[in-house]
């Protein structure tokens, strides 16, 4: 429900009383790489030149690597220890891709077996949305039936109609933030006729689309055409960056360290795109790059849908704008044969 | 539509309920199989786990060592005999090779069971073909020990493995067992024998054909290497075996053990979570030839 705004001016104020209570993470500069990390409760610059992170906000619940436990070893044997999570968080910023990303993943690590080191985050965090007004080139959401200005998936939806931004809340916890501050104003007819504006201008400004219809029926009749993956996966030098960045690839690995007596074990993000990540001692699955491509691709417009219902592609466009070879992922959905789907009569 | 499920999710968690967290285990014995794989036998630290653990023929578990790392075993014990449990460890990587260096009294990491379990219901009051290649007698065993501690409620059983050379044979004194239970059709065979042996030779794919067992209300449990399974799915096929009467499991490398880590997927499914046990008739149906 649309009932608040706020001042651009006074942002700073708002964070600041979130602060207070919780731990305020915005759009940053950190060694160079834009993700999201803590606010110096100062800074409010990023609402200039923030268009959207590089490193994708599942990092504030899978972080690149992360301590799952510590463990020393004395006469009684080994003594474990896991670290907690019991702070509260508030992401700043988030875009309405990145938060159907999030609810994507959400799902990845509470079914069947809750995940305790993600969900004990996610559990604890606040999404307060951006709505995007300056999207780059290569972001195609729309083509994912998502609305640039939209989301159901945050807690509260900031939207910049000049001065203001205008507030949408969603969420007990999203209400609890707005009643926390004495900042906000009251909304005016011409505000929501404004915020009408601006919505449909930014819709507008996505220019990039694919046609991602049956894109799982079309993918799962190629399957086996060993030419068209090869041919298709041709220039890609297996890097695994567009995973790593992708707001919806969730894959990690689990190793341990140990100097004397102590040690830990940690888990950071791992990528398909890599010959070691499905290597078994006699054997590897996917030892041909083709094999990689297709298991990136295939998971996201035909197996995700296969389980969940839902293309795992959110549009977001990183793997685009991240990839030294220029791969791009909208070509491959866009160059499936039309006929595809049909012949395969699935 | 399930998206509007997943939204804002939040559960109640506390820290007991941590899968990742590993119970202790202590070893109690070792049995040197063959130069490469040894058997250890272990129980929980905590007296209530060993009370309450169960788990099912066909489940798997990671087993770690701290420093080192987890790795994936089959619980290859039957869960007939709860009063310990025992996993195959076969040294090929550097966790099983930490593994081997361990000596009784050792204290490891253990978390599981996890995955699926061969499908007992669907085998009672059947004659069942048990064909197993190498290590693969791990989870075989466990299925086999769980059967014999019921014999009564099955029908005819023969047992089919095989192994490289004899010193590569797992199991030894089950398979002694097996061969002086008379109500057991037992044949071992290996490749190739030595100057000592004076077994069956040749691959296990032909000691199967000359066999013949009937399909008739039949089902046949095959775990081996996967050149193994592969060329022993034609000749179940010639002998009348339906691809819905063949039962194997799958390896992949696997972390987390739990559908998270994705790295052991076959198409949309995961061996992990939705394995290891397949039928032949759902493994002819994958998407993928990823296995
Ligand atoms: S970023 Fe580009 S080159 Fe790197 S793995 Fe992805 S598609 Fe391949
Ligand atoms: S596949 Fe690329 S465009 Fe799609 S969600 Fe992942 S990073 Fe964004
Ligand atoms: S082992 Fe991690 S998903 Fe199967």
């Amino acid at each position: 429900m649309i009932t608040k705004k706020v001042s651009k001016k006074d942002i700073r104020k708002l964070l600041g009383t979130w602060n207070q209570e919780c731990n305020v993470i915005v759009p940053s500069r950190v060694d160079g790489v834009v993700g999201m990390a803590a606010w110096d409760n100062q800074d409010i610059s990023f609402l200039d030149w923030y268009r959207n992170t590089v490193i994708p906000p599942k990092s504030c619940f899978l972080p690149k690597s992360e301590v799952m436990m510590s463990f020393k070893k004395n006469e009684n044997g080994y003594n474990l220890e896991v670290p907690t999570n019991e702070h509260w968080q508030v992401i700043f910023g988030v875009r309405p891709c990145d938060a159907r990303a999030n609810a994507i993943i959400d799902h990845v690590f509470a079914v069947t077996y809750d995940d305790y080191y993600y969900i004990s985050k996610r559990r604890n965090t606040l999404l307060v949305g951006l709505s995007c007004t300056n999207p780059y080139d290569s972001c195609f959401c729309t083509s994912s039936n998502i609305d640039p200005t939209e989301s159901e998936y945050v807690d509260l939806m900031f939207t910049d109609i000049g001065d203001d931004f205008v507030i949408e809340d969603f969420t007990g916890g999203g209400k609890a933030l707005l009643n926390m501050s004495n900042t906000l104003k009251k909304v005016t007819k011409a505000d929501i006729d404004k915020i009408k504006e601006v919505k449909a201008a930014s819709v507008s400004k996505i220019k990039k689309t694919v046609d991602t219809e049956n894109a799982d029926r079309k993918l799962g009749s190629l399957f086996n055409d060993t030419d068209y993956w090869e041919r298709i996966s041709a220039k890609c030098i297996s890097c695994g960056i567009c995973t790593f960045l992708c707001p919806t690839c969730f894959c990690f690995d689990i190793n341990d360290e140990m100097i004397r007596k102590q040690g830990a074990r940690y888990r950071g993000w791992d990528s398909c795109s890599f010959r070691s990540y499905t290597r078994m001692p006699m054997e590897n699955p996917r030892e041909e790059k083709w094999r990689r491509v297709r298991q990136r691709v295939c998971h996201k417009f035909e197996f995700f849908p296969m389980n969940l219902g839902i293309n795992a592609c959110v549009g977001c466009g990183r793997c685009i704008r991240s990839c030294p070879v220029n791969w791009d992922i909208t070509q491959v959905i866009a160059g499936l044969p039309a006929e595809a789907g049909i012949k395969s009569g699935k | 539509m399930i998206i509007t499920q997943i939204k804002q999710r939040r559960k109640e968690l506390d820290r007991d309920k941590n899968v990742y967290v590993p119970h202790m285990v202590l070893v109690d014995k070792i049995i040197e199989e063959t130069p490469t794989v040894r058997t250890i036998h272990f129980h929980f630290k905590d007296p209530e786990l060993n009370k309450e653990f169960t788990f099912e023929a066909g489940q798997f578990a990671e087993l770690s060592i701290f420093g080192v790392g987890e790795a994936t075993f089959c619980i290859s014990s039957s869960p007939t005999r709860n009063d310990h449990w025992e996993c195959g460890i076969n040294r090929v990587g550097l966790v099983t090779a930490a593994l081997h260096r361990l000596g009784v009294g050792a204290e490891i990491g253990f978390r599981g069971p996890y995955g699926n379990h061969f499908p007992l219901d669907i085998m009672a009051g059947k004659n069942l073909v048990f064909v197993g290649g190498g290590i693969g007698l791990a989870p075989l065993r466990s299925l086999i020990w769980n059967v014999l501690d019921n014999r009564d409620k099955y029908d005819k059983i023969a047992i089919i493995y095989g192994a490289r050379s004899p010193g590569d044979l797992c199991f030894k004194y089950d398979l002694d067992t097996w061969e002086a239970d008379q109500s057991l059709n037992t044949i071992i065979t290996v490749d190739k024998g030595d100057a000592m042996w004076k077994g069956r030779e040749g691959f296990v794919s032909e000691a199967l054909r000359d066999a013949a067992p009937s399909s008739r209300n039949a089902v046949a449990v095959v775990c081996g290497p996967p050149v193994m399974i592969r060329s022993t799915f034609p000749v179940l096929e010639q002998l009348g075996f339906m691809p819905d009467q063949v039962i194997t499991t799958l390896e992949k490398r696997m972390k987390c053990g739990i559908g998270k880590c994705g790295r052991c997927n076959i198409g949309n499914l995961y061996v992990c979570r939705d394995g290891p046990v397949f039928s032949y008739a759902q493994i002819k149906g994958f998407i993928s030839d990823e296995y």
